[in-house]
């Protein structure tokens, strides 16, 4: 694990991560109650602190919707949903041999 | 035995999260003692069944819809807690919660149940799917679960005959009799301490029973790299969505034809063993010229329902949700728009009540407008017959022409779709936002009982509205038709002097334009309860229209005789917007609770069906 958190939304296809926290702000830059609704499912779905989670697939132009593999689980969000999830980097910008490798050190302990 | 145990039924909810396998596990306990209703006021489908209990009286089983959180972000998970806390008028709160988890996803189900427990009411937890989470070596110490949570655990396996003993034996009326008077549970607003206390609860249970994540099976992996894949996903949903009409059209042939030589036949032999009369006319003219004509379409709305419940039972339809929403998006809609579309290829009601999964009300809304505009499988007879009469059977490459008009067909009906809702779009005022996170589940082969359960469900659907609206409406037709009888010195066909005949005269002033003949217009009306009724008041028009008893058996010939190509193309066009479906129209009111929807609905519908069809009939008259 390495650096700040980033918001989920930033990583790559194949990037993994472990979940740090949810940030209200990021979603729409208020704290509404509509958007406490939705960080409240997002915890529901299993986006707690402490979860690893991996970026299976994104939309080109943005990744805007991508798909995330939570806890067994595999979910479709909006950029903007995954943007209020912060995370924790494996590795900071991987090469692409490097995805490989992290990939290969999380099926290690699973 | 206690009647009055027997006289009050132990009422049983199913609750868990979506793609837990519930269904299936209702499917298991009632089998085909089932029944599909509404709530009242709201159009959330009630799956409601019944099970005889071992002391003789009755289990009534509740199957909720699917939801994550007692916190509910659409109008179906209100339902579910509503239920639950017995708000729900005619449905009082249930005696026993069978609380369905997912053991290969089980902190996700497991978090839900230990919120439902909270409630306070009876319950007993389904841990489903055992027989994956053991082949993919799920961990899970079931007695520690027990005594964790305070409730009995039952391994179950939905999908395998006598995988739900143990939990039948569980849910026996007599285990249970004390709590037959249940107090409805107080409920408060889940606070954000409240999801904290859940959530560390569920991490201190997790750890308790030992539980290990499942080993990823590498083959899902594989397959979403290329379903999931921005171009290569599209193309692959391209493929699945052509070879289904593909299938639609060549697979059904030969059934088909079976089912039309049998109707013939029938009608045959009661032209010959019958004397000539009014009773004979009704019968060979009204009811095997008429309702026959629909029930030929039984074999290709099997193959679609096949197919779309296939797709659905495997997995792949919230796939296809997520590759699509940025398109759909792009007009107006979500991707959480395409299953109730896709719904809406079979009938546009059911599409229509799928809407509700929608979290935002506009999205809801333009996905309701726009759902007439999928071809709905009342509309496949109309395009069956007019491209079977009209369009050679001929091979194009590797494709069938006949099915490269009728995907062509359903392609228009999609991309007016589309272009509707970006009307709409232009139309609503601001941006709103509204959430995707759709759950994508685990691959699987299709469970073969629950595809005949949920096809056999169709069936009787299907034949209940051929023997029921359709033949009502065939049978007044054929009445309208026959009388008043023409006067002696008449010389044209007898309808022309009945009220039909007259009806379709005034009708043709206005349909004339758009080329349709008074035949067609008549068939238009008793269309309006029934789409596919047009097919069978076609049958019954001409079958009266024709003089004596050379009456051609076949209406698909006849149209191709007397019908100009640009007539038939005309009519094709016209029933990619059909605007006539009293009973959509009736849902939409419902579902909007305004008559301003509806009323929108039938203008829009009415006006882009004349237009298209006006230039379809003049640019194809130009060429022919």
């Amino acid at each position: 694990m390495h650096g700040s958190p980033v918001p989920l939304a930033e990583l790559r296809r194949g990037e993994s991560g472990v979940v740090s926290g949810l940030d209200a702000a990021r979603m729409f830059g208020d704290s509404s109650a509509e958007s406490a609704a939705l960080l409240a499912r997002l915890r529901d779905l299993g986006f707690v602190a402490g979860a690893r989670c991996e970026i299976v697939a994104r939309m080109w132009l943005g990744g805007d919707p991508l798909v995330v593999r939570i806890g067994g689980s595999t979910f479709a969000l909006r950029r903007a949903e995954a943007a209020a999830v912060q995370v924790l980097r494996h590795k900071e910008r991987p090469s692409p041999s490097a995805v490989l490798v992290a990939k290969d050190a999380s099926a290690a302990t699973v | 035995m206690d009647t009055a145990v027997s006289a009050s039924p132990l009422r049983i909810a199913l609750v868990g999260v979506p793609n837990c396998g519930k269904t299936a596990l209702f499917n298991r306990l009632t089998g085909s003692r089932q029944k599909v209703a509404n709530y009242p006021g709201v159009t959330v489908e009630r799956r409601e069944g019944e099970r005889a209990a071992n002391d003789g009286s009755e289990l009534r089983i509740l199957d909720l819809p699917g939801t994550y959180s007692l916190s509910p972000t659409t109008l179906d998970e209100a339902i579910t807690r509503d239920v639950l806390l017995g708000r729900v008028a005619d449905a009082p709160a249930p005696g026993l919660i069978v609380c369905v988890v997912d053991a290969v996803h089980l902190p996700i189900g497991l978090r839900l149940a230990l919120e439902v427990k909270r409630l306070g009411l009876p319950m007993v937890l389904a841990l489903n799917r055992m027989d994956v989470a053991r082949r993919r070596g799920v961990k899970i110490n079931v007695e520690r679960l027990a005594a964790e949570l305070g409730v009995a655990v039952l391994p179950t396996v939905a999908v395998q005959r006598g995988g739900a003993d143990a939990l039948i034996e569980a849910i026996q009326p007599g285990r249970w009799a004390a709590q037959r008077n249940v107090t409805v549970p107080a409920w408060q607003e889940t606070t954000a301490e409240d999801a904290e206390q859940t959530q560390s609860d569920l991490k201190g249970v997790l750890e308790a029973v030992g539980y290990s994540a499942p080993v990823e099976n590498p083959w899902f992996g594989r397959v979403d790299r290329l379903l999931l894949h921005p171009l290569g996903g599209l193309m692959v949903l391209a493929v699945v969505m052509f070879l289904m009409f593909q299938a639609v059209f060549s697979w059904a042939e030969a059934p088909m034809d079976l089912i039309e030589g049998g109707m013939a036949a029938v009608g045959e032999w009661l032209r010959g063993s019958m004397s000539e009369g009014p009773l004979r006319s009704l019968l060979v003219d009204g009811v095997i010229a008429g309702a026959g004509a629909v029930l030929v379409f039984l074999p290709q709305i099997i193959i679609l329902f096949f197919f779309i419940l296939a797709l659905e039972d495997s997995g792949y339809l919230p796939r296809a949700a997520y590759l699509l929403d940025r398109l759909m998006g792009s007009v107006g809609l979500s991707g959480r728009a395409f299953i109730p579309l896709l719904s809406s290829f079979a009938c546009a009601i059911p599409g229509i009540m799928a809407a509700r999964t929608i979290p935002s009300w506009r999205d809801r809304l333009t996905t309701i407008m726009v759902a007439p505009l999928m071809t709905c499988s009342a509309r496949l007879p109309v395009y069956a017959l007019l491209i079977a009469a009209f369009i050679p059977d001929e091979s194009v490459g590797v494709f069938n022409l006949q099915g490269l008009v009728m995907f062509g067909l359903y392609a228009a009906g999609i991309l007016s779709a589309l272009l509707v809702a970006w009307v709409m779009k232009l139309f609503a005022s601001g941006t709103l936002y509204s959430p995707l996170m759709l759950e994508l589940p685990d691959f699987q082969w299709p469970n073969s009982g629950n595809l005949l359960l949920g096809l056999w469900e169709r069936v009787k659907i299907f034949l209940s509205r051929v023997g029921g609206i359709i033949l009502a409406l065939t049978i007044i037709l054929w009445f309208l038709s026959s009388y008043p009888a023409p006067p002696p010195d008449a010389t044209g066909p007898a309808i022309q002097y009945s009220f039909a005949g007259q009806l379709g005269a005034a009708l043709e002033y206005v349909f004339a334009p758009i080329g349709f003949n008074w035949q067609i217009s008549i068939a238009l009306v008793p269309g309006l309860a029934a789409r596919e009724v047009a097919v069978s008041a076609l049958g019954t028009v001409y079958a009266m229209s024709a003089a004596g008893d050379d009456v051609a058996g076949q209406l698909e010939p006849l149209i191709a005789q007397t019908w100009s190509l640009a007539t038939a193309c005309s009519l094709l066009v016209w029933y990619i917007f059909a605007p006539q479906c009293l009973s959509t129209l009736a849902v939409v009111k419902r579902e909007t609770n305004s008559w301003r929807y509806p009323l929108i609905m039938a203008g829009y519908l009415f006006a882009l069906a004349y237009l298209a069809s006006f230039i379809t009939y003049r640019v194809v008259s130009a060429w022919a």
